[in-house]
């Protein structure tokens, strides 16, 4: 196993009087594939925003690649190797599907605005190279022939994988998907499986996974950690969360029905 | 696919006398169209008779700069400016106080001292550029550095500020400015040993106050509006063409995407304000500097503001093409309708307002009239593939 | 206490300004206008009732004709539609009610004749206002209902714009020759004015100088000041103690929650709009009252006023109606202190400098929260 790149302890966020996130604690390397679950309101957003610096932890460490992120702007943590997508799909709808990829690559580029402005020749390949990991990124993603859409116009399925690729053009050390399966048919959702899969084989990549669809978490996650009310009530294999007694308990009659081959089977 | 980007960057593409030359051809070509509207175009106008053509081609000049830049804060970054005209003030007054006092510190009057580029048609010689054509190329730099200081000043409250709160302060910003200038004194020097006598650093405060700044030589020509002009739209375009523009623009579409995909995004609001103000102030002192008019800060207000803005908005938001001819129509359309002069606001509000209700995004949107796009939905023939689930 | 009268009168523009955002969350820019269409509309009708002075305008037989337009056209909209559909169309009432709106108006009108003719001063000038704040509800209605309802899921820049087109819409259709032109008139003095008291003072004192000025207590002062703390105080009790403003504050907390509960939220939206026109169009009257001249209607100096109405409820907290009325006073206070010990020239440095210090301050305003972006 690799050094950690994402290691979070303590990790507290209060609302009003609301606990939304106590004492939250993560650690991922390269290539772990780990997923998020509870019920609704149970925080998982709340920490993929605090990881990404959308919001500023009242408590706890959250480290990258060995230094603190936590308090940073999110563009400063974005440029330091966390990507993510979002539940309430962000693209940039005006933006071509092409543009919006290339549009993440902006993190790593190198050569300053005059030197745009000026078309210097380490700009025009800059731009060259970036057009070029756009493209590939979005031939692996099945994206290749929508590539001059408006990103707004794309079917859902499409839009969700789109977030995928923009996140994944940062060359992120961690990815964090909120729900990439959300509103998928069947079908899309087993080739998202094997999208997320050859993404953390191909780019070693440390995922995070929010997912309410328990198949495909169960499936793919090698570790899983259970948050219901802002605390974390488990963590483990899928097969020591499905027989978790406190996770049978935070789900059924909350969402039994939605988690059909996780809690409810155990 | 973590080479990326480095490893590329370091590939040859073309060779370096090719990429040399569409670097700077473009600039080349820019110097050389106003060239040619000067020595060429506007002599052929006034002999037409059509000296009204070539004094409308000036402020057209003008308001390509104020338009095309106000596109670069409201279009692109989708931040809201209602002050621009407050920019072309700081930039008019800072290049007329440097000519006036400049002209008479070192030539000894406000005479126009210009060469051929800057004359009008009528009885023209001599060299192509003097010195009075530095100092006043040298001002209108002045004028849009000040500027680009104060659009700095502006853009910061950005850190705090979300889309309307930050569009009031540029609204209070523009009247501090128009405020402040006008309430000077009103007094102008104008005998020369005076002036000389009077210390560089008092000679600011003469700058004639809610009167109005008069006197000053006349060097806005076709050349230099158009110069300006022209490079403002290269510059515009060549930032939204590249990944930086691409940075602009998604601030404008999700700016908590864009945080998250890494643009720092005050940094890049600020950096558009600093960018559109330098041109705006370069376009005021180009405004200063026009036959016929005379300087006065209570022209800058927010409904010198409200006219730019309606060409960024009716040409659309973030189009630099749009602003372009919006900037054409809009200067040509008043002195067409000049007999009915009283309902031109009124015909520009409601055109204001049915846009918004009908084609929200303006006239061409975020598209160039060059784009692919444009041409698809022009001619009709859009071919959107539907498909997925 | 100039700087209260003044400062009641910005409060009774700003809370136009604030409960429109506080609903929509978009800045009216065309409120301002609504208040110079106030302030004319007290002027034109003061001459239709027969005060004699200045140039009259011509705008009060098309306001007629309009009424009667658009009630023919409301009456026979409804009658195709009782025949066609069985049931009078919603457009159509809309028609009926503004022209039933209008009509009641020039009634008042003929009301306010008879009065001055019978020398009844103070209460013609009272009904003079009632027409005047009539008239600009229906135009806030409309302007509501025709440019900003459609617009309702739009981005807020283009709510924004739109707000600006309609602002130079009305400034410069008020300019036109047959509306109020593009001269300014003189305002008859529709309420009595006079010294009441006078107050300490430094014996000889000059403006501009750091002297202290007598302080004089004006009827007219006293009026307006109190006539806008009467309806600020009612717009309080209707907004916080009443069912309907129960339902605006519901819609401005969260609109699409509100219509689930079976608010009305296009009645309640409305109704705000129709009630900021009305505050906006009683400055006006009191403003026209206090300072005798009229500006044209796109003269710079009525869009400042309005400016620093707005400043006034960003400063007290936009949004927040006691924050508006706070604002107000401090603006209008800021600017008398400016005025006296200073320069007139400088006051709206002052009073822009302190709208960008609150927002960097405090971005919400005084009395104002921020609103944090759910993502």
């Amino acid at each position: 196993m690799s050094a950690l790149v994402l290691e979070a302890s303590g990790v507290c966020k209060t609302f009003g009087g609301l606990k939304a996130v106590q004492s939250f604690g993560i650690s991922l390397a390269g290539g772990d594939l780990k997923g998020l679950i509870g019920p609704n309101g149970a925080g998982k957003t709340t920490v993929f925003n605090l990881l990404t610096g959308v919001y500023t932890p009242d408590e706890g460490k959250i480290a990258l690649a060995g230094r603190s992120i936590a308090g940073k702007r999110p563009s400063r943590i974005a440029a330091g190797g966390m990507a993510r997508t979002f539940q309430n799909i962000r693209l940039f709808g005006e933006l071509s599907v092409l543009d919006n990829v290339k549009l993440a690559c902006h993190v790593r580029v190198k050569h300053s605005m005059w030197a745009s402005v000026l078309r210097t020749p380490g700009s025009r390949a800059e731009e060259r190279a970036i057009e070029g990991k756009a493209r590939g990124l979005l031939d692996l993603f099945d994206l290749a022939d929508r590539a001059d859409e408006q990103g707004k116009n794309l079917p859902y399925g499409d839009q969700r994988r789109l977030e995928i690729a923009r996140a994944l053009a940062t060359d992120p050390k961690v990815l964090l998907l909120d729900e990439p399966a959300a509103g998928m048919n069947p079908q899309e959702k087993k080739e998202l499986r094997d999208l997320i899969r050859r993404v953390r084989d191909e780019f070693k990549t440390a995922i995070l996974l929010i997912e309410h669809d328990m198949g495909l978490v169960m499936e793919i996650c090698e570790r899983i950690t259970v948050l219901d009310y802002g605390k974390t009530i488990a963590e483990g294999t899928p097969g020591e969360i499905q027989n978790n007694p406190r996770v049978i308990e935070a789900y059924l009659g909350v969402e039994a029905a939605d988690a059909p081959s996780g809690a409810s089977n155990a | 696919m973590r080479h990326g980007v480095d490893q590329h960057a370091m590939q040859p593409g073309a060779s370096s006398l090719t990429t040399l030359v569409r670097a700077w051809a473009p600039v080349l070509a820019c110097l050389l169209l106003a060239v040619v509207l000067q020595m060429v175009v506007g002599p052929l106008l006034v002999s037409a008779g059509w000296d009204f053509a070539a004094k409308l081609l000036l402020d057209i000049g003008i308001n390509v700069i104020l338009a095309v830049s106000l596109t670069m804060v409201n279009g692109f970054t989708g931040q809201f400016s209602i002050g621009h005209a407050a920019f072309m003030a700081v930039g008019a007054y800072v290049a007329a106080g440097i000519v006036y006092y400049g002209s008479f510190r070192l030539f000894g009057s406000a005479e126009m001292a210009g060469g051929l580029l800057s004359s009008a048609p009528e009885g023209r010689q001599g060299a192509w550029l003097t010195r009075g054509d530095a100092l006043f190329g040298l001002s209108i730099l002045a004028g849009g550095v000040a500027s680009a200081g104060c659009g700095y000043l502006v853009g910061l409250p950005s850190l705090r500020l979300r889309g309307d709160y930050l569009a009031i302060v540029t609204l209070g910003f523009g009247e501090i400015v128009r405020v402040l200038i006008q309430s000077q004194t009103t007094e102008t020097l104008y005998d020369p040993e005076e002036i000389a006598k009077t210390p560089l650093w008092q000679l600011p405060k003469y700058l004639g106050g809610a009167l109005g700044f008069s006197g000053l030589p006349f060097y806005t020509s076709l050349f230099w509006v158009w110069v300006f002009a022209l490079l403002t739209v290269l510059v515009a375009y060549r930032i939204k063409s590249s990944t930086y523009g691409r940075a602009f623009l998604s601030i404008r579409e999700d700016e908590i995407a864009s945080e998250a995909m890494g643009v720092d995004t005050t940094r890049y609001k600020v950096r558009a304000f600093v960018i559109s103000a330098f041109f705006a102030g370069c376009a005021g002192a180009l405004f200063a500097h026009t036959v016929g008019v005379q300087l006065n800060a209570g022209e800058l207000g927010f409904v010198k503001s409200f006219d730019i803005i309606i060409m960024v908005v009716l040409g659309g938001l973030g189009s630099i093409s749009g602003a372009f001819l919006a900037a054409i129509i809009l200067t040509i359309l008043p002195e067409l309708l000049r007999s009915v002069s009283e309902y031109r606001m009124v015909a520009y509000a409601t055109a204001l307002i049915l846009m918004m209700l009908l084609r929200p995004q303006g006239l061409l949107g975020v598209r160039e009239i060059w784009d692919k796009r444009t041409w698809r939905w022009l001619t009709g023939s859009r071919t959107r593939k539907r498909g997925g689930s | 206490m100039d700087g209260l009268a003044v400062g009641s009168l910005y409060a009774l523009i700003a809370l136009g300004y604030t409960m429109v955002y506080g609903i929509l969350k978009f800045i009216n820019f065309a409120h301002s206008d609504i208040f110079v269409l106030g302030a004319w509309m007290s002027y034109t009708v003061a001459l239709c009732a027969g005060w004699p002075q200045g140039q009259p305008t011509h705008i009060a037989n098309w306001v007629l004709f309009v009424l009667v337009a658009v009630g023919v056209a409301g009456g026979v909209y409804a009658l195709v539609g009782r025949l066609r559909l069985g049931k009078i169309p919603s457009g159509a009432w809309t028609l009926l009610l503004v022209s039933g709106w209008g009509f009641s108006a020039a009634g008042l009108v003929l009301v306010a004749r008879a009065l001055f003719a019978a020398d009844q001063k103070l209460v013609a000038g009272g009904v003079i206002l009632l027409v005047s704040m009539l008239t600009c509800g229906v135009v806030g209605f409309s302007l509501e209902r025709l440019a900003y309802k459609p617009l309702r899921k739009a981005p807020r820049l283009n709510v924004l714009i739109t707000a600006i087109g309609v602002s130079l819409f009305l400034q410069n259709v008020g300019q036109l020759d047959w509306m109020f032109g593009t001269r300014p008139q003189g305002m008859p003095a529709l309420l009595p004015d006079k010294v009441l008291a006078t107050f300490g003072g430094t014996p000889g004192a000059t403006a501009g100088s750091w002297d202290v000025q007598p302080i004089q207590v004006r009827l007219l002062d006293v009026i307006a000041g109190g006539t806008s703390i009467i309806l600020m105080l009612a717009l309080d009790r209707l907004v916080f103690h009443t069912k309907l403003g129960r339902a605006m504050r519901a819609v401005s907390f969260n609109e699409r929650n509100a219509a689930l509960m079976g608010i009305p939220v296009d009645k309640v939206i409305s109704f705000t709009f129709v009630l900021g026109a009305m505050l906006a169009a009683a400055a006006g009257f009191l403003f026209g009252q206090k300072y005798s001249g009229l500006g044209q209607p796109a003269a710079a100096i009525w869009v400042l006023l309005g400016l620093k109405a707005f400043v006034a409820a960003v400063v007290g907290g936009i949004g927040n109606i006691r924050g508006a009325m706070l604002g107000g006073l401090l603006i209008g206070l800021a600017e008398m202190f400016v005025k006296a010990y200073q320069s007139p020239a400088v006051v709206d440095i002052y009073v822009f400098g302190i709208l960008i210090f609150v927002l960097l301050v405090r971005p919400g305003g005084l009395l104002g929260r921020v609103g944090v972006e759910k993502v």
